[in-house]
């Protein structure tokens, strides 16, 4: 700030101006820089960093300062692999991606390694605050929004696998559309269903749910038997199962669906399918 | 803030203090506007509010609750790719096949792994072979394609080493999962598994080896039968 109201007094206009703005940011940082030297905290050298990378990169990195004695640096993200290299506190990391629960750091010397998010958590971010990772537990099992999985099962004595995906849109509501395939005897199926399903505990780990739906559902007889033609059915289903939370976002599902087939015969067919399967959530 | 800055201001006799904290403001402000550390302004704000509060003010406003948003970094658990191999069909001899792959990774140790596969095509049986009569299946009821659903398990996690200079990480995983076999003429329930190595060439690229056995029960010959057909494929993958 000095140099500024030196250069200012002695102005010549064009570009020896543009000269003395240039220098007294320069040297303005430069003061700034020692101030923040002295007080020799850790945060605020982060930002030290973070405004040289700032000036010249048109995306900032993102920083992280160590604010435990240490963190681990890994060779790979795995808890397997050999620590090679151990930041220590007020040492910066620049963060370049994540993969599970594992974080890439680069250190000021170009160390590249793997980082538990659980160390990574404990870091200070930029504005001095703890660096918060997107982590799941039971808790985001009970708010999840997104939810998908497969499932295996019997489907009225075929063999039956099932790909679903569902939103939630309460804790409670979520809306279901599966594809599945089922291998029969004489014939095979594929089916296509919507379903709206509710869950009445949420927060349980053992979480019940009900669901009621209706789709279509494609019947393609063996090509071993003859006269046979291929047909459609509209079907209706109402099911109940239960949730098991089991680590991270993964669960473990088991449901029991009874499906009513509208037949364009006398009958409607009635089939009962039990299947279990496991899903990941978001 | 005892620091270069107040001994600058609060040394020229003829600034008020009115004038100074508007300086103080101002020069606050081409700080920030030249990227210096947001905590630095933040602590003069602090500064200024100490200030108005020993005049002014007697309570503290209540704090904010601060909200906690997750870091934004690049998340790298999907893998997708591509793999070539040969299977052998029981019964129908041997064939190239090509296949795509998605997988999701949900942690260190588990993923979810989707494959697709199409052009194998069985050839003769040994019957129609050695009979000489005309053929029991058309040419389009030998073609053959799947999917699988799957888990997986990287079991064996670890780091390889190629001469002095190279160490890539890998994985040896089992997998196991159910699909759907497409072949003679009807879709049959599958179950598949196998074990496959990954050896990751950069953190983003992925060289498979996989061996997989599809287990299903087939009825084409009249009686129903259980039918292994392995396949051995290799190929590579991205992550994102």
């Amino acid at each position: 700030m000095a140099s500024k109201v030196l250069f200012i007094n002695g102005l010549e206009p064009g570009s020896r101006q543009i000269m003395a703005i240039v220098m007294a940011m320069v040297l303005s940082a430069f003061i700034t820089n020692k101030t923040l030297a002295d007080t020799d905290n850790a945060v605020l050298k982060t930002n030290e960093k973070n405004r040289w990378f700032g000036w010249w990169q048109d995306d900032s990195p993102l920083l992280a300062t160590v604010a435990d004695p240490f963190i681990d640096m890994r060779t790979g993200p795995g808890r397997g692999y050999p620590i090679f290299y151990v930041a220590e506190r007020g040492e910066t990391v620049e963060l370049i991606k994540q993969r599970t629960t594992w974080v890439k750091v680069r250190n000021h010397k170009g160390k590249e390694g793997w980082v538990h998010v659980d160390q990574m958590a404990r870091t200070l971010g930029a504005d001095g605050s703890q660096l918060a990772f997107k982590q799941y537990d039971r808790e985001n099992f009970s708010n999840r929004e997104w939810e998908g999985g497969i499932l295996l099962g019997d489907f009225g004595g075929s063999d039956a696998i099932t790909a679903y995906g569902s939103y939630h849109m309460t804790r409670n509501l979520s809306l279901e559309a599966s594809l599945s395939e089922t291998f029969g005897e004489f014939s095979n199926s594929t089916a296509a269903t919507l379903t709206v399903v509710h869950q009445p505990f949420p927060n349980w780990r053992y979480s019940p749910f009900f669901s009621l739906g209706g789709g279509k559902r494609k019947t393609d007889p063996h090509s071993s038997i003859v006269a046979t033609e291929d047909r459609s059915d509209n079907t209706l289903e109402v099911g109940a199962g239960v949730r098991v939370y089991l680590f991270r976002h993964f669960l473990l599902r088991v449901q029991y669906k009874r499906h009513t087939v509208l037949t364009n015969r006398d009958d409607d067919e009635e089939i009962d399918e039990w299947t279990i399967g496991f899903s990941t959530f978001f | 803030m005892d620091n270069r800055l107040q001994y600058f201001f609060l040394n020229q006799p003829n600034l008020k203090k009115g004038c100074l904290k508007k300086l103080a403001t101002s020069l606050m402000a081409v700080a920030m506007a030249l990227g210096i550390s947001p905590t630095l302004a933040d602590a003069s704000e602090a500064n200024d509010a100490e200030a108005s509060n020993s005049s002014v003010q007697v309570i503290q406003p209540e704090l904010d609750r601060r909200e906690i948003k997750p870091v934004k970094i690049d998340h790298e658990n999907f893998e997708v790719g591509a793999y070539y191999g040969i299977i052998s069909i029981e019964d129908f001899d041997s064939s190239e096949l090509i296949g795509i792959r998605a997988a999701y990774h949900i942690s260190e140790d588990f993923f979810f792994e989707v494959t697709a596969s199409d052009g194998a095509k069985g050839d003769l049986t040994s019957f129609e072979q050695l009979s000489g009569g005309s053929p029991l299946f058309t040419d389009e009821d030998r073609e053959y394609s799947y999917y699988n659903l799957s888990i997986g398990w990287n079991i064996f996690p670890g780091e390889v080493f190629i001469l002095d200079k190279y160490a890539f990480n890998s994985a040896f995983y089992i997998i196991a999962g159910a699909g759907s076999t497409e072949f003679v003429g009807d879709s049959w329930f599958t179950f598949s598994f196998g074990a496959g190595y990954r050896l990751l060439l950069t953190d983003w690229l992925a060289w498979h080896i996989d061996v997989r056995d599809h287990i299903f029960d087939r009825d084409s010959f009249g009686v129903e039968e259980t039918t292994n057909n392995i396949e051995f494929h290799t190929g590579i993958t991205f992550f994102f």
